[in-house]
């Protein structure tokens, strides 16, 4: 049985956004620090330093509802660029150690480290190297969790915070998961904690006792895996892949909060083009293409339609996914109620653009030989983005609505889909 | 004071034209023109007005009108007008409501405030429309300049091609057919860019046509035109069409729609000229033994395999879901073997409007596009069904 045991890390940046900052500004070191925007602003916040968490903040909530808990923190607008930048210093890191590598988000990391003890000693010492080696390369502190499936590892990096390292015992998995709150399970967010309460389940050890036909007529499909997450092994959604098998993507998209809500048709419109540059950049660095494009709208009084078209050939040009969108927001728009936010999704990826095999009558048609000079216009549009930045070259209409791009960090607990 | 006149003069006009809307018609008279009508009506629309009917009652008739902008359809029935006047009326909710009525007369009278009452028997209605001003005005049809098309040819034609037309919205000026009209012919061609309907009657005649005359018919208009066309008896329609519009006449009823702008692709450019390898097949025949093969096709695909040896057209799929499947038919053949692959979904649409009877397949290499020729009977119409192949 020894043998067959797996070991994963979880590695877990603490605090990234705030500690990326740190490094340009010393000065915020050991201070309240709100990553995200101004105090005053509409957004939210994107990570909080572990001194404001003390006064109840937390990534995505309203920056004015920080503001109030925590007043006399200090305000800073977020740095994507800046944390990609580290984020791929991460990487590499992680990459020496392993060549299983999942980066689960922006700052944290699955590692599969079965079969690395001639290389790297037990498990502790591994890691221990690996914490090192990540303070004297990026200067970041990283909290690792080391377990024998994945879920637990994440679990155990999260006790194992800020700064440390903790390994769970072969066999005493669910010893450990026992006393904690349910909520600490990966996956059970305020709606299934609050039905698991209800059911009087408080600690992952009442998970663990029950039977899984009981979680599955409670839960549905999502119950069995409940069940299984509890007794420490990986189960549902992306738990059930290997780590570092990479399944890619399986929807890309951006949505953007108005500052202050609009129903400017020349604003939204120019919105609409800039998130749709902004997806299908995506999508043209994993090299997919997308069959189905789809529009968010929220109003005002935050009622939120979204609405999808399936064009017969699938597409990665900022172009094409905006006439797509622009004809779904027209449609559907109300036209005078004003907007808060818009998003542009793309799923239902395809790996190349005829996938189907289909060849065409009309290829010397006006239609496919607009789509040709726009494949190779953004081709090249491409690759001066990529030597000077996003922003440098960007379709007309949408240089009224320059976008703050927003990543949250870490917000576990809003990422994955709770049934 | 300002406002208070102006709104004085608001209800006042409301008022005169509130008063004077007055109608009975014949429940049956009435049901049968608004299910013609049920085709036009914008369901889900952002601009309330279009999910309305407007209804205008003079000279012994009842005009009720439909659009969602880019259709419009006008139509009447006999009434007997108490007062002439206007109003409009929740399209759908009246509708359903006078599907229910029992037979006999209905009367129909505008009240205050837009609301319109609706009596039949011992049932009595009332449903609130909105400002008849509100509803868009409808280009007039031109009389001087329309000409006469004979409807059952035009049936044939729309039945023929519709179904090629692309229903993808972003390829414009191919979400609709294109009608070319000669002295001495009518044409209809639609393509969604994989295949191409291309249908041509020579027997009809038309006057006042010098050179030829083109028309992008979007394919909501021939849609709605084939089922006025199936519930009418008429002869011929009457055809106009202005800078950005076109009128056809079917009887009481005119239907109008905006035209497509745009260049229709040069189709007479990928109409094959020397395919070489040709079978004769029977439409069922053909069309049973795809459906079979297609039930194993990729399903996103639907590509199946046609594979041409001696004397024998031999159908086949696989699909790693579903399992694999092979058919054939015995045919005269007797030219090189080819192996060549098609979206059975292009195939069946066709044999589905074809006429009963014969057909041809002509092929010229896996790569490019095939034929498809039914065998008719007489020589009033040219059909013919080009399809590129997937590679397979």
């Amino acid at each position: 049985m020894n043998s067959t045991f797996k070991t994963y890390f979880h590695v877990d940046m603490d605090a990234f956004f705030v500690s990326v900052e740190e490094l340009f500004d010393p000065s915020l070191k050991g201070k309240a620090v709100v990553v995200g925007g101004q105090r005053d602003e509409r957004g939210v916040v994107s990570a909080a330093s572990y001194e404001a968490r003390k006064f109840g903040v937390h990534s995505a909530m309203p920056l004015r509802t920080a503001a109030k808990l925590c007043p006399h923190a200090i305000f800073v607008d977020g740095h994507m660029d800046r944390y990609q930048e580290c984020s791929k210093k991460v990487y590499a890191v992680l990459n020496r150690f392993t060549p299983k590598v999942e980066m689960a988000s922006i700052d944290e990391a699955y590692l599969d480290m079965t079969g690395t003890e001639r290389l790297f000693g037990p498990p502790l010492k591994a890691a221990h190297a690996l914490h090192e080696a990540m303070k004297s390369e990026t200067q970041l502190n990283c909290s690792i969790g080391i377990a024998t499936s994945r879920v637990v590892a994440k679990i155990t990096s999260d006790q194992a915070k800020p700064n440390g390292v903790l390994w769970v015992i072969p066999g005493s998995e669910s010893g450990f998961l026992a006393p904690l709150d349910v909520r600490k399970m990966p996956g059970i967010g305020k709606v299934t904690e609050q039905r698991l309460h209800e059911l009087g389940i408080r600690k992952i050890g009442d998970l663990a006792k029950l039977d899984d036909a009981f979680l599955q007529q409670h839960f549905g499909a999502w119950g069995a895996a409940m069940a299984a997450k509890a007794r420490g092994e990986d189960a549902g959604g992306w738990f059930d892949a290997e780590v570092g098998e990479d399944e890619g993507p399986k929807s890309i998209s951006h949505e953007h909060t108005f500052s202050e809500d609009t129903r400017n048709e020349a604003d939204l419109e120019a919105t609409l083009l800039r998130l749709s540059e902004m997806v299908g950049r995506r999508l043209r660095e994993h090299a997919l293409f997308a069959r189905t494009v789809q529009l968010k709208l929220r109003y005002t009084d935050f009622s939120t339609i979204t609405r999808a078209h399936t064009p017969d050939s699938p597409t990665q040009l900022d172009t094409e996914i905006y006439s797509e969108i622009r004809k779904l927001f027209r449609a559907n728009w109300t036209r005078g109620r004003t907007i808060r936010l818009l998003g542009v999704t793309t799923t239902n990826f395809e790996a190349q653009e005829d996938a189907s095999g289909q060849m065409n009558l009309l290829s010397t048609g006006t239609t496919s030989n607009q789509h040709q000079r726009w494949t190779q216009a953004t081709a090249m549009a491409d690759k001066l983005r990529d030597k000077f930045g996003d922003s440098s070259v960007v379709l007309g209409t949408s240089l009224k609505r320059k976008l703050r791009e927003r990543v949250h960090e870490n917000p576990a607990d809003r990422k994955k889909p709770e049934q | 004071m300002a406002t208070t006149t102006s709104i004085g003069t608001d209800s006042s006009t409301a008022a005169a034209q509130g008063t004077a809307m007055e109608i009975t018609v014949n429940k049956a008279d009435l049901l049968r023109e608004l299910t013609a009508t049920q085709g036009v009506v914008e369901r889900k629309t952002t601009i309330p007005i279009l999910s309305n009917f407007l209804f205008e009652a003079a000279d012994g008739k009842l005009s009720i009108t439909a659009t969602d902008l880019d259709l419009s359809l006008r139509t009447s029935c006999a009434a007997k007008v108490k007062k002439e006047g206007s109003c409009t009326i929740p399209a759908r909710k009246f509708y359903d409501y006078v599907k229910l009525l029992p037979e006999g007369e209905v009367s129909i009278k505008l009240m205050e405030n837009h609301w319109v009452q609706i009596r039949s028997g011992r049932s009595n209605t009332k449903m609130v429309g909105m400002a008849r001003a509100n509803f868009p005005a409808l280009p007039a049809f031109p009389d001087s300049l329309s000409m006469q098309l004979p409807a059952q040819v035009l049936r044939t034609l729309i039945g023929k091609t519709i179904f090629a037309i692309s229903s993808e919205e972003s390829r414009y000026t191919l979400n609709g057919a294109l009608m070319v009209l000669k002295a001495e012919s009518i044409t209809m061609v639609a393509t969604d860019g994989h295949r191409l309907a291309h249908i041509e009657n020579s027997k009809a005649r038309f006057t006042g046509i010098s050179g030829e005359m083109k028309t992008l018919v979007p394919k909501k208009a021939m849609a709605e035109l084939n089922s006025l066309l199936q519930n009418s008896d008429v002869e011929s329609i009457e055809f106009a069409k202005d800078d950005s519009t076109l009128f056809f006449r079917i009887g009481p009823r005119v239907l109008t729609s905006r035209q497509l702008t745009g260049q229709f692709p040069n189709y007479e450019a990928v109409l094959p000229r020397d395919n070489n390898k040709s079978v004769a097949l029977r439409c069922e025949e053909l069309a049973s033994a795809i459906q079979r093969v297609a039930q194993f096709a990729d399903e996103r695909s639907g590509a199946i395999r046609l594979k041409l040896d001696k004397n024998e057209l031999r159908l086949s799929s696989s699909s790693t879901d579903s399992g694999e499947s092979e058919d054939s038919i015995e045919v005269v053949y007797d030219s090189d073997p080819m192996v060549i692959g098609f979206n059975s979904q292009y195939l069946l649409e066709f044999l589905k409007v074809a006429n009963d009877g014969g057909v041809r397949l002509e092929l010229k290499d896996s790569q490019s596009a095939g034929q498809l020729r039914p065998d008719d009977a007489g020589d009033e119409y040219k059909y013919r069904y080009i399809v590129m192949p997937m590679r397979i």
